[in-house]
């Protein structure tokens, strides 16, 4: 995995970042931006359960950049260090993590990596713990969580080095709507 | 449709932005490239036939082949395989590029999983 950038930023004065680098489609960050704020700006689903299924993705595509980011609104709603701490293997006996958070781990583990980890039991948890609005957003999330993190990765735009960043959590422009 | 996009069905507004990340990213390359590229990679997911190659030049075969790396093996993607997409297709292109593979990946997965029929619209 490189951390050498692939692409140039498309920003003059700034270095490659996914921000800088996705500047050369202008198109395509604005739609992605406008996409990413409703989504985080929606309370169908709670952000912390969008923050836990993010982490997980994170540590499973090996996104160091994803990794080390934290939204507020996600911290503001309880989720901790020590809870995110359990975002790891094993996460279904976590005493920190809610049953609702582990069915959305389970659900996001099969979306990334095996759908075969969503059938029966798992299946059936996930259907109990979230409505179906709720599943359309978390699949919308882990979607883009993946995606992204994959098409950073490849990019080259991984940080050699990064401390743990508390982020504002992306909203949708006022100008946007 | 996608996997995402039916998903979505009961919140139109997330869908039409959906759909327009989509479009955008699709639109920033040759609709050509687009299929062969959605192609390559539904293929590498066992969920339809591969492209056709043979008639395509080694620049497309290059491109097909470092998509076809998105699924599973994205970590391992090297600086030089990078480099000769962007020889390819630019700068500008290949971030529209890698944007566009890592989203048919992912959205495969999505179908894979039955996202559709667990959000209700299947």
């Amino acid at each position: 995995m490189s951390t050498i950038p692939r692409v140039s930023s498309g920003v003059v004065g700034e270095p490659a970042h996914f921000g800088s680098v996705l500047a050369h489609q202008p198109e395509i960050a604005e739609s992605f931006f406008a996409l990413y704020g409703r989504f985080w700006g929606s309370d169908v689903l709670a952000a912390r359960i969008k923050e836990v299924a993010r982490m997980r993705n994170a540590r499973v595509t090996e996104c160091g950049f994803c990794r080390n980011v934290r939204f507020d609104k996600a911290l503001a709603q309880g989720l901790g260090e020590e809870v995110v701490d359990d975002i790891t293997d094993g996460y279904e006996t976590s005493a920190r993590l809610t049953d609702a958070e582990k069915a959305a781990l389970k659900f996001t583990d099969a979306l990334i990596h095996d759908p075969e980890l969503l059938t029966g039991d798992a299946r059936a948890a996930l259907q109990r713990h979230l409505t179906p609005a709720q599943i359309a957003e978390l699949g919308l999330g882990v979607t883009l969580f993946l995606a992204l993190a994959k098409a950073l990765i490849t990019m080259g735009l991984e940080p050699e080095q990064m401390d743990r960043t508390v982020l504002p959590t992306p909203a949708v422009l006022e100008a946007a709507e | 449709m996608s996997a995402v996009c039916a998903a979505l069905a009961a919140d139109p507004v997330l869908a039409e932005h959906y759909a327009e990340f989509s479009a955008k990213t699709e639109a920033a390359l040759d609709p050509a490239l687009v299929a062969l590229v959605r192609a390559a990679v539904v293929a590498v997911h066992g969920m339809g036939s591969a492209p056709d190659e043979s008639a395509l030049d080694e620049g497309t075969r290059t491109v097909l082949a470092y998509a076809q790396r998105m699924p599973f093996e994205h970590t391992a993607i090297t600086d030089a395989e990078a480099a000769a997409v962007v020889a390819h297709l630019g700068e500008a292109g290949f971030v529209a590029f890698s944007v566009l593979a890592a989203l048919a990946d992912a959205e495969c997965r999505a179908e894979q999983v039955g996202l559709a029929e667990l959000a209700g619209a299947a």
